[in-house]
Parts: C-alpha cells; structure tokens; sequence
C-alpha cells in the first residue's frame, strides 16, 4: 500500500509573519514616497499650491479729475465712467448669426458686420463694441449666450465735449495720457496702483485668516482745477472756429492771458477733435495744442519787443524820428518793407508800429549797436529775446510736446548774422509759440513782470489736502515801469490809428483802454526761402481799464480768403471780437471816472 | 499590578480591638501612559477643532469683506454714474440750446462797442 505524500504544510505564525512583512513593505513603500514628495520635492509642490491659492492683483487707482472756472464757482470737465467692452470667442461661438440678431438691438449697428465678427476663424478674442453702458452690459449678459462676454474698463468722460480739447488731451487704452495736461500732468492724474496679494478660493475671493496676504490700497491720483474760465473758453473758441472758417486758414490759435498773474484764461485752436472719439482721428496732426507745440516766425507783432528793448536800453525815445530810406541792405540782402518799397521819409517809433516798417525796427536795431548792426545790438537784442522775453526757450506750462522755437545765437558764425538779426528785429529768422508771445508781451505791459503762464490753478490730492498755484515771478524789471508805460501808450495809439484808418470794429469806448499790434508773417520754405504766397497772420495786444488786465495774442496760420495784409485781415479781427467778448462778458474793470 | 493608579485599597473594616490598623492609600495619582495618549489626542483635537473654527470664522469674514467691496465700489460707479450726468446737465452746449435761454432777451452791450 502506497503511502500517500503528506500535503505541504505552512506553519499559521510563518504565513502571519509573510503577510506581516508584506504589509511592512507597503507601509514602507508609502513612507519612503511621502517623504519624497513632503520632503525632498517640498519647496516644489509648496510653490505649485501658492501659484493655484495665492494670487496677486493690482488695483488700479482713481485718475484724477479736471475741473475749470465757472463763474465763482468750477465745473467738471474731465471725470471717469466705467463702461463696457463686448467681446466675443469666435471659437465658442455655435451661432453666430442667430447671436448677432440677439446682440444687434442693445449695441446697434447692423446684424452681418457682427455676423462676420463671430465667424472670424483666426483669433479668439474680437472686439465687438466698446463703451456700452452698465445696462447694456447686464442686458447683454443676460442673454448667456456662449463665447460672448463684457468687461469693465475706465474711461475719461468729456461732459463739455470737445471744449478745451487739445488743452487737455486724452487718454490712451493703457492708461496712459497723450498730449496736453493729461500728458504733462500723467503721473500726478494717474496715482499709485495698489497691491493685493492673497490666498483666494476657487472663485478667486481673497481668503482673510491667511498671514501671507498683502493688502496695499490704491492712491487717488491729484484732482486738478484749471485756471481756464469755461465760459470765456467756450466763446473763444467760437471766435477761432469763425475765424477759421472765414479766411480758409490752416489753422487759427488764440490765448487769453491774465497779465498780472500769468493765468492762462482760454487757450483755443481750430480745427480740433473730440477728445472722447480720439481713436478715430486720422490726422495726429490734430491733437497738438498749436498754442504751445507750433512755432512760427511771428511777424511784426515781435517789433514791440524790438520797441521795448530799444527804450529801455535808451537807444530812442517814443519821440525819436529817423529817416526811412525804404530799405536797408544788410550781408548784401535787401531788407524792405512789405507795403512800401520806397523812402517813406520821416518816421517815428510809433508810425513804425503804426505802418509796421521793417526798416524801421532794423533802425531800432541799429541804434542797439550805436548807428549799425554789430556785436553789441545783436547781444543786446538776443539778451532781450531769450534772458528778458524767454523766448527761445519752453515756458514750462503743464502741457505735452511743448516746444521751445528757435532764436540764433549773436555770434559772428559766417552765415549773415547780421542779416539774421535785422530780420529778427521784425519777426522773422526766429520762431516762438503763441504761448512764448503772449507771455514775453504780458511784461511788457504789466510793469516788467515775467510770470510763468500756468494752467493748473488748484490740486486736491488723495488725502483732501489742496495746494492753490501761486503765481511765479521769474523775472521782476524785464524792462521799466516808465518803459512799460510807453509801451502801452503806444499800443493805445497803434489803436487808435487803427480805427481811423478804417479799422471801427477796434473802438471799445472812452472806459476802456485797448491796444495791439498786427503781424504778417512770410513762412519759410523747406527748399530754401519763403514761400511767395504763404503767410501768417498774427496779433498780440491788451485790454483792460486803468491798467492792461487780459493780453491776447492770435496766430492765424495760412488763411488763403481775406482782402489786405493778413495781419490786419486776419488777426486783428479775431483779437477785436476776442477784446469785445471780455469786455462785455467777462467782468474788465473798466477806468475809473 | 495594575495599570491605572485610579485604583486604591479601601479601608479595611472588622479590625478587632486593640489590633494595629495599616491604611493603604495611594497619595500620587499619576495618569498612566494609555490616559495621557487619549487625554493628549483629545486635546490635539480640540486644538485642532478651535483652529478650523477660527479659520473658518475669519475666512467667511472675507466672503463678507469682499461682498461689501463689491458693494462700496458698485456704489462708487453709481456716484460716478451721477456726477457725469450731473456735469453733462450743466455744459455749456447744453445750456446754450435749453428753453431758459432760448427765453432771454439779447441786450446791447454797456461797456463795449462793436
């Protein structure tokens, strides 16, 4: 009898001990990938964990508004509105031209151009309309339709709409301001961003109890008052725009300026644009403030700097006469008048204002330099332009692109200095802004003060705290009181030469007290010259009572439809419509009885 | 042996007279090892339990913070909603062409003649 083999036996404590050790492994296996992943590779998925719960925003600050004078009081002109922008996932998007029949009552415009927006195959973010309002904006997202959304964006709102609109500028969709204050003023408008870094849930609201969160809040940036007077600005650029659009002028720029403070009142140019449509601009051209961006070769209206100099270094007297050979010839050039070519005979300080002679600021010129053109008349001369009057050099005025012009050096350079300076002695062979005028001009009737022209009256900063612009006085004795007075007499009888010469429109009656001077100015040529039948208009004059309070100064560029010298046609009536419209409702403190 | 010094002999009674009586009472009552495991647990948990609260406390403090953002700066927009149709009412263009002023009587000038 075969004995059965005895079946293999496994000892119950072994297998215990086998499952034990299986279960050790695997603890083990455990242990050793934790301590990995917790340990060794700790710093990694520490920062994978923050990246997903800890997030970081910034929070744009509040630009500041700009508000202006009106009446007593002062008026908003530049504030913010969060509007909408709609847009649209063309990818997403399953219908899209049942969408755009949806999408085409609340946003206008008409239902194949959205069509095609939300068929575009080649990007996945399209823009189908901007600055919806906040009802819109809830209407649209009522609708829910798929790949179709709207975000809030800030923009700057003009309430007097295109009022003052190359004074100010605007603001580009960076955020950042272009041109005029909004440019120069850019940091101070924009304030300080702030910060806010926190663990958030899954819907991206910042966690409290977390000790990593950091809260910085947004700075408001500066509210700015400016020294404009709304009204007076609108009704200016009335005058310009008429005035553009009776002389075909190219372009026609006008200030208003409180001599006694160097307060820009009204500044205007025409043409101009809407500052909250700037997108659709075509020509850039257009967002330059002319006033302080463009400089020409003035024109005749520089002889009262010529006169001014001329007095004040003693060199004549409002009573000197001379005789007017009808032209000079300087550097082998000849230098004429534009209305005569021939001896007019006797004249004076004022008939050379009066008539405008070129060859008589070229005598005033001369007489600077003892009887010729020489180094002395030409230093004294540049030391008036640059050191008394600035010209030649930017005014500092809170606008953007502001340029400086150009006036020679008096150095003998080998290239008709001489020459140069006679033709500077009458406005031409050196450019000067519109601004750079007005303000040399307001010391020549103020006294002899030099204010710095300024536009930003008042700023509120973030905390309340305002800080009021106090005129700066950058020169006292630019040149006399007597010196000064002179000069007003002069400009009071330019004016009332003028008025009977033919020119009514200038009387202002016996309670005010008027003047100015005309300029026609030839514009040079890039080829070399001046161009034959090409000039500018220009005027720079005052108004007041007792004393001058307000000076105007008009820049008529290239009018092309106007009868007589462009001086006389084109800008003397702008500043007499601009000297009756302060006169009559802007409060001049008329002489008193 | 024990393992817990909760445990005592209590007095012992019938001691007949004149005998010597041995009291037997523990004086040091330590928590065994097992005890203070669960006590420490315990306590671990209820640690852990205040701090979740806490957390979850301060973090529905956020819900309540950020709800109150969003309502400040909803209230913000409508301020700003306002202040520009305040100050399109007033411009000037606006003004010009509005029925008040359309009612004035033009007047000549006093101080200026044109």
């Amino acid at each position: 009898m075969n004995q059965q083999p005895s079946p293999v036996t496994v000892n119950p404590v072994q297998r215990v001990r086998l499952w034990y050790a299986v279960l050790l492994l695997v603890f083990g296996l455990f242990a050793v990938r934790l301590f990995y992943l917790q340990i060794i590779r700790h710093d990694y998925y520490k920062r994978a964990a923050q990246s997903d719960q800890l997030k970081q925003y910034t929070v744009p600050a509040e630009r500041g508004i700009i508000s202006a004078h009106l009446g007593d009081g002062s008026v908003p002109i530049v504030l913010n509105q969060k509007l909408y922008t709609l847009y649209a996932d063309p990818t997403i998007v399953k219908h899209p031209d049942q969408d755009a029949a949806k999408l085409q009552p609340i946003i206008g415009g008409n239902v194949a151009d959205i069509t095609t927006q939300l068929q575009a195959k080649d990007t996945r973010y399209t823009v189908l309309k901007k600055k919806l309002t906040a009802d819109q904006s809830k209407q649209l997202r009522a609708l829910k339709l798929p790949g179709i959304g709207t975000e809030e964006q800030d923009y700057r709102t003009y309430p007097q709409g295109s009022l003052a609109s190359q004074l100010l500028g605007f603001v580009n969709d960076e955020g950042s301001g272009e041109y005029g204050v909004e440019q120069a003023m850019n940091k101070q408008l924009a304030g300080v961003a702030g910060q806010l870094k926190a663990v958030t849930d899954i819907n991206g609201v910042p966690l409290a109890a977390s000790p990593n969160n950091i809260s910085t809040p947004p700075t408001a940036g500066d509210n700015l008052e400016l020294t404009l007077d709304v009204g007076m600005q609108a009704d200016l650029e009335k005058i310009v725009k008429a005035a553009q659009d009776k002389n075909q002028s190219k372009d026609v720029s006008a200030i208003v300026m409180d001599v006694h403070s160097g307060a820009i009142k009204a500044m205007a140019n025409y043409p101009t644009y809407d500052p909250a449509d700037y997108q659709h601009v075509s020509d850039a051209g257009l967002f330059q403030n002319d006033s302080v961006a463009t400089p020409i070769e003035p024109g005749s209206i520089t002889k009262l700097f010529t006169t001014a100099a001329s007095l004040q270094k003693g060199a004549v007297t409002p009573t000197t006469t001379f005789y007017d050979p009808g032209s000079w010839t300087i550097d082998g050039a000849k230098i004429s008048d534009v209305e005569e070519d021939h001896s007019t005979g006797q004249q004076s300080v004022l008939s050379t204002l009066d008539k405008s002679l070129n060859t008589g600021a070229t005598w005033m010129l001369m007489q600077l330099g003892g009887g010729q053109i020489n180094a002395q008349a030409r230093n004294i001369l540049h030391d008036y332009f640059v050191n008394h009057f600035r010209l030649g050099k930017a005014t500092g005025i809170a606008q953007g692109y502001e340029a400086p012009g150009y006036v020679a050096k008096p150095a003998a350079n080998g290239a008709a200095i001489d020459l140069t300076y006679a033709e500077m002695s009458f406005g031409q062979a050196y450019t000067a802004t519109a601004l750079q005028m007005i303000s040399g001009f307001s010391s020549l009737v103020n006294g002899g003060t030099y204010y710095q022209p300024y536009l930003i009256d008042k700023t509120t900063k973030a905390d309340g705290s305002v800080v009021t612009k106090q005129p700066k006085a950058l020169q006292t004795g630019v040149i006399s009181k007597q010196v000064s007075d002179q000069m007003i007499s002069l400009l009071e009888q330019n004016n009332t030469n003028h008025i009977h010469e033919g020119f009514p429109y200038l009387q202002f009656g016996p309670n005010y007290s008027v003047g100015g001077k005309t300029g026609t100015a030839e514009i040079a040529d890039p080829a070399g010259g001046y161009y034959a039948h090409k000039v500018n208009g220009t005027y720079m004059g005052f108004v007041g009572g007792d004393s001058p309070q307000y000076a105007i100064v008009v820049y008529n560029l290239e009018p092309t439809k106007y009868a007589g010298f462009a001086g006389a046609a084109t800008g003397q009536p702008v500043f007499a419509d601009i000297a009756h419209m302060l006169v009559n409702d802007f409060g001049v403190t008329p002489k008193h009885p | 042996m024990t393992y817990s010094s909760t445990l005592a002999l209590g007095r012992q009674t019938g001691v007949s007279r004149g005998a010597n009586s041995v009291s037997f009472k523990v004086t040091d009552k330590r928590l065994g090892p097992v005890s203070n495991t669960i006590v420490l647990i315990v306590l671990a948990c209820l640690l852990g339990l205040l701090y979740l609260t806490q957390v979850t406390k301060t973090n529905a403090y956020g819900y309540q913070i950020n709800g109150l953002q969003q309502q400040q700066s909803k209230l913000q927009q409508q301020h700003e909603d306002l202040s520009v149709a305040s100050a399109r009412l007033q411009s000037m263009d606006r003004v010009a062409s509005s029925q008040a002023a359309a009612d004035m009587t033009p007047t000549t000038p006093a101080g200026s003649v044109q």
